[in-house]
């Protein structure tokens, strides 16, 4: 069979290697060999190697485009009844993933050039970005459960050293230390689901699971049934691996603190990452028939996420948290989605959300270059001197609510139309988020770039051109995202919703977009005199105290325990140890057995031991015999 | 020479040969050799055991699962003492491990200020012995090898230790000579049970004894190499040898002795008292779990950074218990994984850790800040201690993440507490040592703790002897080992995999593998 | 084994505003005189004065011939397209512009002194509608975003007077160290104080040298600062310059969070203490240092007696720019130095109480505000 592929899709495992191969090619300069001259270099081979998987995806993308979709496995490890395999789905819809991702990591690694120009770390940043790109590409085509939870692991790796670039910073120190301890315990628990998965159903191919899954519920299988409960625990530990990823409460926290990360990798971080998370659930999604716990569990994460995310993003004075927070609310938007059964809805809005995510992140990152401040505050007036980074925000921020013709406008109203009736409730924080989002954009587009020019924006040029043509690009091709979802998504078509829902969706991203522009602006940032007003924005700005509850239970149960444990360990288990010691060397004092010396006390202990254990022996052995 | 000839050879014995003519050769070299000439001719005998430890790899066939390359002479007939050793997939791997950690040990030692010439010896009498041990067919034949290595260790700590040598030389030694007693009791018991004088590791069968005499038997075993391994609570020994110890015994420590622990409890625990292996198994995973959770939450509690280490064995040598206890293919392929891996990762993370202390002067994570500075820091270990503590904490694509997943993949369906339980504690695993690299590696560089005053923290200067690029060469092998294994993990499972599968099918073991399903 | 000795770790001690007004009032140098002191001020100088020839030489280049370009690709290649040159340019085996233009926008950014508010001045508004005119007859783009957005062509072009501004202003220093370093050659200046002098007598030689600046565009040539603006070198670059690069700075990435909540940075930027007086050089060439790309462009250009001062002291080689840094704070300490001597409302030793006294508090000013700074540098200790 695959004899007779072409070349391009038999190639098809260099597409990770790419990435990873970036890693490697950063390595002179990232390490400090090379002394005398700068890390560019390393920058434009990372860039190149991405370049190549782009086109290397687009070659797949043709060839499957004619063939239809494929499925290849490399053997990796095999053990007894245990086949590790490294597998590659190529769908067009993982294909479409695999060219979002590198299109994205292209565009931020060329943007990353300007925004970082003054970085002599360069090298290890552009490393890094392989690194997680080699992941992420490996991640959108895995065919199994465990590559995938491979490379998921990876990611959150290379989330953390992301994260951590800029170690020497107190707040990242805090902030690369809990992504990673976020993420792990997720990873954990879906550890948990995927060694249980592999130890039961055998195979980790995602269609052999499907199968398994589908014989496990069948009532008329009377020995391959599972239990339960194991199902339940099965369905949890799947999804929480993709709820770290995607920042979903609880587990959002991360993405707050990421932000302190440079902003090139907040652009993949808030687009590409959390999609890939996502991604990876849909795969799972026809698992969770094992468990209907999970699916509650995800419709309630979903609209928590949703809402809340939105709230607290409506709280938020610096710039990128107010959009990271937004993130936790559209992938859990995703979420309701895929526990509804709509993984059309779900692929479409991740792909408009990645899209314009990223663009507005990287109006963000211009304007951050050229006033050093994320401060709402402290911006303002910049809209009539940045063109391309005004125009980038207006786009993604249209691209983002459910107002004008552009993606997520008509998502939501694929999504509102496909579960309004069955699920009222749901079509209404979908309506209720795309306000509140609106709102937000509204709120932040005004006091970043309308108003008054503040101190620190009253020099404000342009960013150059390293920093705006990515931008630009991305900022048309934001507006083409109806154009390309009405070519993954011919079926039913991106307009099949009814007019009712056309005008509510619309309807209420003109209401944000109005109460965002009537809105006494100062009101967000200074804390109201009225107590409930201000506990509200307390709450919210403070994210619902998240950090403060989390150290107040996780993290001092387990340092409590580990002071316990540690304790424990040196006054009893080490007590009693010194304790015979002694009393051993004291009795050998007193037997006059000994002068000095460890040898003696050696031989001592010997003896003794020698004599307790054979006295033992025939006393135990001869009960045994009685 | 033909095929035949080669596996005539007897390549065993020229293992155990190497290093105790080596140790012969330190002790009788005419005139004072200088440090550096014994240290280097220490590198090259251990050099010529790790290539005689390769060869076996050209004559060991791994598709056979029994001892191979057996070598029998008489000895001590009458108290059935023979010279008989042989080599499995159980032992090859960890043969290797011996040779090239030594190997490791011997490089990275710099402090030559007392005695080098016994300093040296003792190194190599170790690696001779722990080979012996490891090749030995013969219950007393282990047993004397198992002994002679204490003797050598013992000293290496309270010689060359620090301040509190003394302390822990003898706690090491106290609990090691119980641990060999009990093993000698079990064995003599074995033999004095079954009415033979013969130690010989395959004639041996427990069948004939009643199970509460094999129980017994089994359980002074499982305390005797419960000690060496450690598990808790008698592990209290381990963080004292640790701290005390200097970098290289530190290394030879953790990433060869501890798997005497582990090898004994597999290849006599479970290998000459299957019966009674499968009675005690549920039990043993349970301690396995007590072990690791245990070990990983003292490991967070710790502030010296080699003891952190110290208390993460405790907790990653739980893992091996686990997989015995559960005795399927994949979970004892799973614990010879993780005995390669656990000893790569420990020697690594002794070895990193070994170079901050040499460079700052202090392992107290109170007061390590900012080691990756690039310019006066220690940037080089900083990155080699991130890709070693994420290797411990079972990070895709080096060796300590198959090595768990093959254990919990083997051992979930037979004991799905103790296994979540241990995977608790790989979580854990995450937790002490990114708070070890989060406080020592990020941050503005310093040696002192943070005052109250961040202002005049920025203005203390830091002047820290540089890491010359061969002090780093033993951790960067070891750390490359680390990465080929994870992602080639064939490399070893292609040695190991049928000793372990036919382990799993001993003839009292079978009965305990679940049909399947949980719940 | 051993415990943390004091030999690892040290403080300098910093001396007082007081100390550092009596000093300043006294005409006594800030930096203690030592002769290791004039070999690392005048070396770093001399490796400084290299690298801003080139530096001014690309932002005039800039600021001239890729005058409101948008693709500049070949900006720092300062118009020489030899393969030779662009395989350097790739190779990164060259001078580190980008620094050049982060020292511009922290000057734009913070916007002090004469040539800021002349840029914000009508007379300034006026020069530019031609240009622009100039520049939306043959630019389609620039036709269809001038009218939308009316502050962006204005905007680029006071970007591109202070980037030229500034190539003057390091024109005149580039030439002043290497003078300084060839002096200490010729031995006329052997001495702290001697540095500090011949630097106060470049500055003052130079203080009216005008700043004018014009473009050509289609063989029409524009002023941008016209000679009648009355820019002058020493009260309208220099002094914002300092103010922006020694004193404010600009917070690194590297070591401060820009987390509004987190409210490390001030909302003033006049309270900002990030410059280079005040920076911290120990996480030099660490990740988030911008100052890391002068002190690889200073190492590239290093004389070899200092090199081999530094070769000789902690890791020798291993941490060479740290040292460089290091020196080089102490060398714009001189330069600050120098500057305050010039700038003495009154001459020193004067008599009369009322210029005694202005001089007085001008000192005070200064020395309260260098009280902060990284005085612990300036003894004769290191």
């Amino acid at each position: 069979m695959t004899a007779a592929l072409p070349l391009p899709i038999q190639l098809v495992w260099l597409i990770p290697v790419y990435g990873f191969s970036g890693v490697l090619l950063s390595l002179p300069w990232a390490t400090g060999w090379v002394k005398r001259n700068g890390p560019r270099p390393a920058v434009y081979l990372n860039l190149l190697v991405t370049l190549l998987a782009f086109g290397h995806g687009s070659l797949i993308t043709l060839e499957i485009w004619k063939r239809g979709a494929q499925h290849l496995s490399f053997n990796w490890f095999s053990a007894a009844d245990l086949h590790l395999s490294i597998g590659f789905d190529l769908s067009l819809t993982n294909l479409a993933a695999l060219e979002l991702v590198t299109l994205l990591s292209l565009l931020a690694q060329f943007f990353a050039l300007g925004y970082l120009d003054k970085e002599w770390s360069l090298a290890r940043f552009y490393a890094l970005v392989g690194f997680f790109e080699g992941a992420l590409s490996g991640l959108v085509l895995s065919s199994n459960l465990f590559m995938s939870y491979f490379l998921l692991e990876m990611l959150t790796l290379s989330t953390y050293l992301l994260v951590g670039f800029w170690y020497a910073q107190p707040l990242v120190v805090t902030a690369a230390r809990d992504a990673f301890l976020t993420k792990r315990v997720g990873d954990v628990l879906l550890l948990m689901g995927v060694v249980a998965l592999s130890a039961l159903a055998g195979s980790m191919e995602f269609t052999d699971l499907y199968r398994w899954a589908a014989q496990a519920q069948d009532p008329s299988q009377g020995t391959g049934q599972l239990a339960p409960l194991a199902g339940s625990l099965i369905g949890l530990g799947l999804i929480a691996g993709p709820m770290g990823k995607c920042a979903q409460f609880p587990m959002h926290l991360w993405l707050d603190e990421a932000m302190e990360g440079p902003n090139p990798a907040s652009i993949l971080r808030n687009s590409v990452v959390v999609t890939s998370g996502a991604l990876v659930l849909l795969k799972l999604m026809p698992l969770l028939r094992l468990s209907p716990m999970a699916t509650t569990v995800l419709l309630v994460v979903g609209t928590i996420s949703a809402i809340a995310g939105a709230l607290v993003a409506l709280a938020q004075v610096d710039l990128k948290r107010a959009f990271s927070y937004s993130t936790t609310s559209y992938l859990g938007l995703v979420f309701i989605a895929i526990a509804l059964q709509q993984p059309a809805v779900a692929l479409l809005l991740l792909l408009s959300h990645g899209l314009a995510k990223a663009l507005l992140f990287m109006s963000v990152g211009s304007v951050i270059a050229t006033t050093s401040c994320q401060d709402l505050t402290e911006l303002g007036g910049l809209g009539n001197r940045m063109p391309a980074t005004t125009s980038a925000f207006l786009v993604a921020a249209a691209g983002l609510v459910g107002l004008l013709p552009l993606g997520c406008y008509w998502c939501f109203g694929l999504g509102v139309q496909a579960i309004w009736q069955a699920h009222p409730l749901f079509a209404g924080v979908i309506v209720f988020t795309n306000l509140l989002t609106a709102l937000n954009l509204t709120r932040v587009f005004r006091s970043v770039f309308l108003g008054a020019a503040t101190p620190k924006t009253k020099r404000a040029p342009e960013v150059n051109w390293l920093m705006a043509l990515p931008m630009v690009s991305l900022t048309v091709l934001v507006l083409l995202t109806p154009f390309l979802m009405a070519r993954i998504n011919p079926v039913p078509g991106i307009g099949a919703f009814s007019l009712p829902v056309a005008i509510a969706v619309a309807g209420s991203g003109l209401v944000g977009v109005g109460i965002g522009s009537l809105i006494r602006l100062d009101q967000f940032w200074s804390r109201s005199i009225q107590q409930p007003l201000r506990g509200i924005q307390d709450l919210l700005a403070l994210d619902f105290y998240t950090d403060k509850i989390y150290r107040a239970t996780i993290v001092a149960f387990v340092a409590g325990l580990a002071r316990f444990t540690n304790a424990i360990d040196r006054q009893v288990v080490n007590g009693v140890v010194d304790g015979i010691g002694r009393l051993s060397l004291q009795s050998a004092e007193n037997l006059k057995l000994s002068v000095s010396g460890q040898l003696q006390s050696y031989v001592l202990t010997v003896v003794i031991a020698i004599v307790v254990l054979l006295s033992s022996l025939t006393w135990i052995v001869g009960e045994a015999v009685r | 020479m033909t095929s035949s000839a080669l596996m005539a050879f007897p390549w065993l014995s020229l293992l155990l040969a190497i290093p105790f003519l080596g140790t012969f050769a330190l002790l009788l070299w005419p005139g004072e050799p200088s440090p550096g000439r014994l240290r280097g001719i220490t590198i090259a005998v251990l050099s010529a055991q790790l290539v005689a430890s390769l060869a076996l790899l050209l004559v060991f066939d791994p598709g056979h699962a029994g001892m191979q390359l057996e070598e029998v002479h008489s000895w001590v007939p009458s108290i059935g003492l023979n010279y008989q050793l042989g080599v499995d997939g159980l032992s090859l791997p960890l043969v290797l491990i011996n040779a090239a950690l030594t190997l490791v040990a011997a490089i990275c030692t710099r402090d030559f200020s007392k005695r080098p010439r016994i300093y040296f010896s003792m190194l190599l009498l170790i690696s001779g012995a722990v080979n012996g041990a490891f090749l030995a067919e013969n219950l007393l034949l282990f047993f004397l090898f198992y002994e002679l290595e204490l003797i050598p260790l013992w000293l290496l700590i309270s010689i060359w230790g620090g301040s509190q040598r003394a302390y822990a030389a003898t706690k090491f030694l106290i609990f090691t000579a119980v641990s060999g007693m009990l093993i000698l009791g079990a064995f003599l018991g074995l033999a004095l049970f079954t009415g033979t004088v013969d130690f010989s590791l395959t004639p041996i069968t427990s069948e004939r004894l009643a199970m509460g005499s094999q129980i017994v038997l089994l359980s002074a075993l499982l305390v005797g190499f419960g000690i060496k391994l450690p598990l808790v609570p008698f592990h209290t020994w381990l963080p004292d040898a640790h701290t005390q110890a200097s970098t290289p015994v530190s290394v030879l420590l953790a990433g060869v002795l501890l798997k005497l622990g582990t090898y004994g409890i597999l290849r006599f625990g479970m290998g000459l008292f299957p019966e009674a292996w499968a009675q005690l198994a549920p039990g043993l995973a349970i301690w396995a779990a007590i072990s690791v959770v245990y070990g990983s939450l003292a490991a967070i509690a710790q502030r010296d950074m080699k003891r952190m280490v110290a208390y993460s064995s405790v907790g990653h040598m739980g893992y091996v218990l686990l997989a015995g206890a559960a005795a399927t293919p994949v979970a004892l392929l799973g614990a010879e994984f993780q005995m390669v891996s656990h000893g790569l990762i420990s020697a690594l993370l002794f070895l990193l850790v070994g170079t901050v202390y040499r460079k700052t002067g202090t392992r107290d994570l109170d007061a390590l800040r900012g080691l990756l500075n690039p310019e006066r820091g220690l940037p080089f270990t900083g990155t080699l201690m991130i890709v070693g503590v994420m290797a411990s904490a079972g990070m895709p694509g080096m060796v300590g993440f198959i090595s768990e997943f093959l254990v919990f993949r083997g051992s979930l369906l037979a004991y799905p507490i103790a296994t979540l339980l241990c995977m608790v504690g790989s979580a854990l695993t995450a937790v002490y040592f990114l708070l070890l690299v989060n406080r020592a590696f990020f941050g503005r560089l310093a040696i002192t703790p943070a005052s109250d005053n961040p202002v005049e923290d920025s203005r203390l200067d830091i002047q820290l002897a540089p890491v010359a690029p061969r002090e780093t060469l033993p951790a960067l092998a070891l750390a490359l080992g680390v990465l080929a294994l994870g992602l080639v993990p064939a490399l070893l499972g292609h040695w190991s995999e049928a000793t372990t599968t036919a382990m799993a099918q001993l003839p009292g073991l079978v009965a305990l593998i679940p049909a399947g399903g949980v719940g | 084994m051993p415990v943390i000795s004091a030999d690892l770790t040290r403080q300098g001690g910093m001396p007082s505003a007081t100390e550092l007004e009596r000093r300043l009032l006294a005409g006594e140098t800030l930096l203690a005189e030592s002769p290791d002191h004039v070999l690392e001020v005048v070396g770093v100088l001399e490796s400084y004065g290299e690298v801003l020839d080139a530096y001014s030489r690309n932002l005039i280049y800039q600021a001239e011939q890729q005058f409101l370009n948008p693709f500049p690709i070949f900006k720092f290649l300062d118009g020489d397209l030899s393969p030779a040159k662009i395989w350097r340019h790739l190779n990164h085996d060259r001078i580190n512009f980008e620094y050049a233009e982060y020292c511009m926008k922290a000057m734009l950014w913070h916007g002090t002194g004469g040539l800021d508010a002349y840029l914000d001045s009508q007379a300034f508004a006026d020069l530019c509608a031609p240009i622009i005119q100039a520049k939306r007859r043959n630019d389609l783009l620039l036709t269809l975003l001038d009218p939308l957005f009316r502050q962006f062509l204005p905007e680029l072009i006071r970007t591109a007077a202070t980037t030229h501004a500034l190539g003057q202003f390091w024109r005149v220093m580039s030439d002043l160290f290497i003078d300084l370093a060839a002096a200490e050659r010729a031995g006329r200046v052997a001495t702290i104080a001697q540095v500090v002098d011949v630097l106060k007598q470049g500055l003052v030689a130079a203080a009216a040298q005008p700043i004018t600046y014009a473009v050509t565009i289609a063989q029409q040539s524009f002023p941008v600062l016209p000679p009648e603006a009355g820019l002058t070198f020493l009260a309208d670059v220099a002094v914002p310059y300092v103010e922006a690069v020694f004193l404010r700075g600009m917070p690194f990435l590297g070591t401060v969070s820009f987390n509004a909540q987190a409210q490390q940075i001030s909302p003033d930027q006049g309270q900002f203490a990030y410059g280079a007086l005040f920076a911290d050089p120990l996480p030099t060439m660490g990740a988030g240092i911008p100052p890391s790309l002068l002190m690889q462009d200073m190492y590239r250009h290093l004389p070899a007696a200092l090199h081999d001062w530094y070769l000789q002291r902690s890791r020798g080689e291993g941490d060479v720019r740290v040292k460089i840094c290091a020196s080089f704070q102490k060398a714009m300490f001189c330069v600050t130095n120098a500057a305050i001597a010039g700038t003495f409302p009154h001459p020193a030793g004067s008599s009369d109480p009322q210029a005694l006294g202005a001089n007085q508090a001008y000192a005070r000013a200064w020395a309260s505000r260098l009280a902060s700074a990284r005085t612990d540098c300036l003894s004769a200790v290191s």
